[in-house]
């Protein structure tokens, strides 16, 4: 017991995971304990199948997986401790919110009251209060991927496992998912959150853990990433009126070390130090007066970052 | 120690309940959910709608009574049944002959003389005479085949007139003799029967008996019900007292009392009557009060196989109608047969098969393939311990179903059903035990399809069609058969042999009515839809069929629940 209780919240050991000729987890090993993490990959990297293999829905073709020191494949205990945002999106629509989250609250052996006591507790956390009496199948997007998180949580757990949540919400439920994960965060439980947006993990936590093609690329702290990203040639795209007028000013900086013209109202600059870069923007914009559509980041993204590291891998 | 031992057996008790319990719950609302749900249970409403619409239909249909000694007809129609005729002993095969009609009584005769006698009177002859007539009844007839009755419209001449005695007209017939002495009466040589007044002479060696009619007497003619049904099956308690045997005395050994009379005749005791035609019935039969041979008149013999429970057959004297009262043995027979039939055919067979296809195949499979199973298994619940209690949420909602449609047919038939009773208490348990069976089945089909839809999402409503037409026909041939060893390799079987067990328990007399059914000829269907139980070990208890049935149910059902889970907890789910 004592052990168990010392163990790490998540520990794979060298585990993989295929399915017939197609690989899932390719050798991953990872320990983790405490804080948010976010596991990044694009789609089919194999976040899923980590989760799965966490959660007990599929047995480790190699190697081992340890949810709290205990095999989660042969054994439902550590589900006590754990709470699990699946990536399905379907719900039981007839229900209500607060009726599902406690039903399966009960599932943890709590009492009709105890659960629902606690689950109205987690909807308010999650931001749900108001609807919580409302059917599922007349929640929003945002609100069902609440409503899983809910939960997830009900049960107070250590280690929260969060597949996806972020995807298809509208930017406010995105803003109040992000806080509710970062609030679990400072509360101090272990939190495992997965996405293929770089930006999105960004928000949340700085601790990253990069899955491509099954593998593990890389883990630790997403601003030594990001700072050896910064250095690598970036693109900025500005749309406004007058796009030659800007790239005069702009030419002149330092980190800028070319531009293009794309298309009509459009200005490429390119640049080998990003965040140096967007710290000008403000100062010239307002000095060529003219309105501004809109500024990206092009390859301020998930694919550019594995390009980079793949490319220094190479 | 102790102590802190009973708090953690208390929690994990309390705590596998609560999960139980949430499941259960998730489960039912679930199906309150399903349009599927919904329509199986209008089905099977609607299924029994229509039985007990036939049932109504039937209980409100009188049953027309069987004449099982067949004296109730009135075959020359002169409107006294046959039982009556044969109590005054007049043929039903001749209308003229009926109690009260004028009858003939012989006052003596002259028989075979040695020499010529003379009689002079007024009376009704018969036999052989050269007749002298006063008066002649020329209106004297009988039915065409009564030839011996003269008919004086057709008379000839006699062929000559001094020859007297050396020839003979045929019998039945008379020849005009003249008027030999000249008095200005007509004498007549007669054969035969005839009425008149006159002065008969019998020749030497010839044979004249003389009688008269008597008034004729109005009977009132029984009703022809009087002799159909005529009684319950009569028993004889210490005192000799004839009582209405009790169900449970109606075995083995001489019952029974010739109510409508036909058989004992009163009066008539056997051999005090010198009159030869009184010992033949009107049909010509020797009259047999003791038909069956065993010493008692007019009584029912029941002979019992060896170990005295069951009747073999039932053999009455002649014209003893001894069964029971044919509207109420058929009313009986046919409500239970109504009763065993439904709940063997509709209940086990039909809502028994078809309430777990389609309720039980998916109750694990559709959450895997919904993705909702991944909420469910994220809690700490043994994939085994969900199958079990999904398992018994699909048992509440089917069950509840069953038992209430079972109690609420029960209580219509009970209210319906035949006897004096205002309610037939004694169904409910029957109706009980056919709710009960049909869990007990779909428990055991449930485990068995939601098991088959575990190992083969994709094909197991296909293995579980296939087993339901196996099933279908080992429970009919159960049903026919329960004998039949091959049919025990099916669930429905059983199932079958619980209705039967506890149609045993809950109506002892089952076993004696369905042998009277056959003793009498009257097929109501009880023969095939109820045979005694068979797995009873010799004993020929219902209780223990009923205890080894249940027990094999349950154990089919865990063993399924055991494959499924086992099949379960090896499955990746992705």
């Amino acid at each position: 017991m004592m052990e168990t209780q010392k163990a790490p919240a998540v520990l794979i050991d060298q585990a993989s995971k295929w399915y017939g000729q197609v690989i899932g987890i390719n050798d991953v090993s990872l320990a983790i304990d405490g804080g948010v993490t976010g596991i990044l990959g694009p789609n089919g990297a194999g976040k899923s199948t980590l989760f799965k293999l966490l959660m007990g829905r599929l047995k480790p073709s190699q190697g081992s997986v340890r949810l709290f020191g205990i095999d989660p494949w042969t054994s439902t205990s550590p589900y006590r401790r754990v709470g699990y945002v699946s990536e399905s999106e379907k719900l039981y629509e007839w229900m209500t919110g607060l009726d599902f989250v406690t039903t399966l609250a009960r599932l943890h052996g709590m009492t009709r009251e105890e659960a629902s006591n606690r689950s109205s507790h987690v909807l308010d956390f999650v931001g749900l209060s108001d609807v919580m009496h409302k059917e599922l199948g007349k929640y929003s997007k945002g609100m069902r991927q609440r409503v899983k998180i809910a939960h997830a949580l009900v049960h107070d757990p250590e280690l929260i496992i969060l597949d996806e949540p972020l995807q298809g919400c509208d930017p406010i439920a995105r803003t109040s998912i992000m806080s509710v994960i970062r609030e679990l965060g400072n509360q101090g439980k272990t939190v495992l959150v997965s996405s293929h947006i770089l930006e999105e993990i960004e928000r949340i936590t700085e601790q990253i853990v990069i899955l491509h093609n099954g593998r593990l690329l890389a883990i630790g702290n997403l601003h030594a990433i990001r700072d050896l990203l910064d250095k690598h040639p970036h693109r900025i795209l500005i749309n406004c009126e007058d796009p030659r007028s800007l790239a005069n000013l702009f030419i002149r900086e330092e980190p800028v070390f070319g531009v293009r013209f794309p298309r009509d109202g459009l200005l490429e600059i390119q640049t080998n130090n990003l965040s140096e870069a967007h710290s000008l923007l403000p100062s010239i914009v307002v000095e060529s007066q003219q309105a501004i559509f809109s500024i990206e980041n092009p390859d301020d993204n998930l694919e550019s970052l594995l390009g980079y590291l793949i490319g220094g891998a190479q | 120690m102790d102590e802190k031992g009973l708090d953690l057996a208390e929690t994990v008790w309390t705590r596998l309940d609560r999960k139980a319990g949430a499941i259960v719950e998730l489960t039912v609302r679930q199906l309150r959910h399903r349009i599927s749900t919904w329509v199986v249970l209008g089905v099977g409403t609607l299924l029994m709608v229509l039985l007990l619409a036939f049932y109504i239909d039937a209980v409100r249909d009188s049953f027309e009574p069987i004449d099982n000694d067949g004296d109730s007809v009135d075959e020359d129609s002169d409107g006294y049944p046959r039982g009556q005729e044969m109590k005054y002993g007049t043929s039903d095969f001749d209308s003229s002959d009926f109690p009260g009609v004028s009858e003939y009584v012989p006052e003596s005769m002259i028989g075979f003389n040695e020499q010529q006698r003379e009689l002079y009177g007024n009376k009704t002859w018969n036999g052989e005479a050269l007749f002298e007539a006063t008066w002649i009844d020329t209106e004297l007839e009988g039915e065409w085949w009564e030839d011996r009755i003269i008919d004086w419209e057709e008379i000839d001449d006699c062929p000559d007139q001094d020859s007297a005695g050396s020839w003979f007209p045929q019998w039945g017939s008379a020849c005009e003799y003249g008027d030999p002495d000249g008095d200005g009466l007509t004498s007549y040589y007669v054969r035969g029967e005839w009425r008149g007044e006159g002065l008969a002479t019998v020749p030497e060696g010839s044979f004249l008996e003389w009688g008269h009619y008597t008034e004729p007497v109005y009977i009132e003619p029984d009703p022809s019900e009087m002799y159909i049904d005529e009684d319950g099956i009569d028993c004889f308690d210490s005192a000799g007292k004839r009582v209405d045997c009790p169900v449970s005395d109606r075995l083995g050994g001489s019952h029974g009392y010739d109510d409508d009379g036909d058989c004992y005749r009163e009066g008539w005791a056997e051999g005090s009557n010198d009159d030869w035609f009184l010992e033949y019935d009107g049909d010509g039969e020797r009259y047999d009060p003791d038909s069956n041979r065993n010493g008692i008149r007019c009584d029912v013999l029941w002979i019992v196989d060896a170990d005295g429970n069951e009747v073999v057959s039932i053999n009455a004297d002649s014209f003893v109608d001894e069964d029971p009262d044919d509207e109420q043995y058929v009313g009986e027979l046919s409500h239970r047969t109504f009763i065993i039939g439904v709940g063997k055919m509709a209940f086990v067979i039909l809502l028994g098969l078809f309430i777990p296809l389609f309720l039980a195949l998916g109750l694990v499979r559709d959450e895997t393939e919904n993705g909702t199973l991944h909420f469910l298994l994220s809690k700490p619940i043994h994939r085994g311990e969900f199958i079990l209690y999904r398992l018994l949420g699909y048992l509440t909602v089917s069950g509840t179903y069953v038992l209430t449609l079972s109690l609420l047919v029960g209580i219509v038939t009970a209210t319906l059903g035949p006897g004096d009773q205002l309610f037939r208490l004694t169904d409910l348990p029957v109706w009980l035990g056919i709710g009960i069976s049909t869990i007990f089945v779909l428990a055991a089909y449930g485990a068995l399809f939601n098991t088959m839809g575990l190992i083969s999402p994709k094909y197991g409503v296909y293995i579980c069609i296939i087993f339901g037409v196996w099933e279908f026909m080992m429970g009919t041939f159960s049903i026919i058969n329960p004998n039949w060893a091959v049919s025990s390799i099916s669930i429905t079987h059983w199932a079958l042999q619980m209705i039967d067990a506890t149609v045993l328990m809950a109506w002892p007399d089952t076993l004696q009515w369905a042998e009277m059914g056959e003793a009498y000829g009257i097929d109501t269907g009880l023969n095939f839809f109820w045979h005694p139980p068979v797995h009873t070990f010799g004993t020929q208890s219902g209780a223990v069929a009923l205890l080894v049935s249940s027990v094999t149910l349950l154990t089919v059902t865990a063993l399924m629940i055991y494959i499924g889970q086992s099949v379960f907890s090896r499955r990746e789910i992705s």
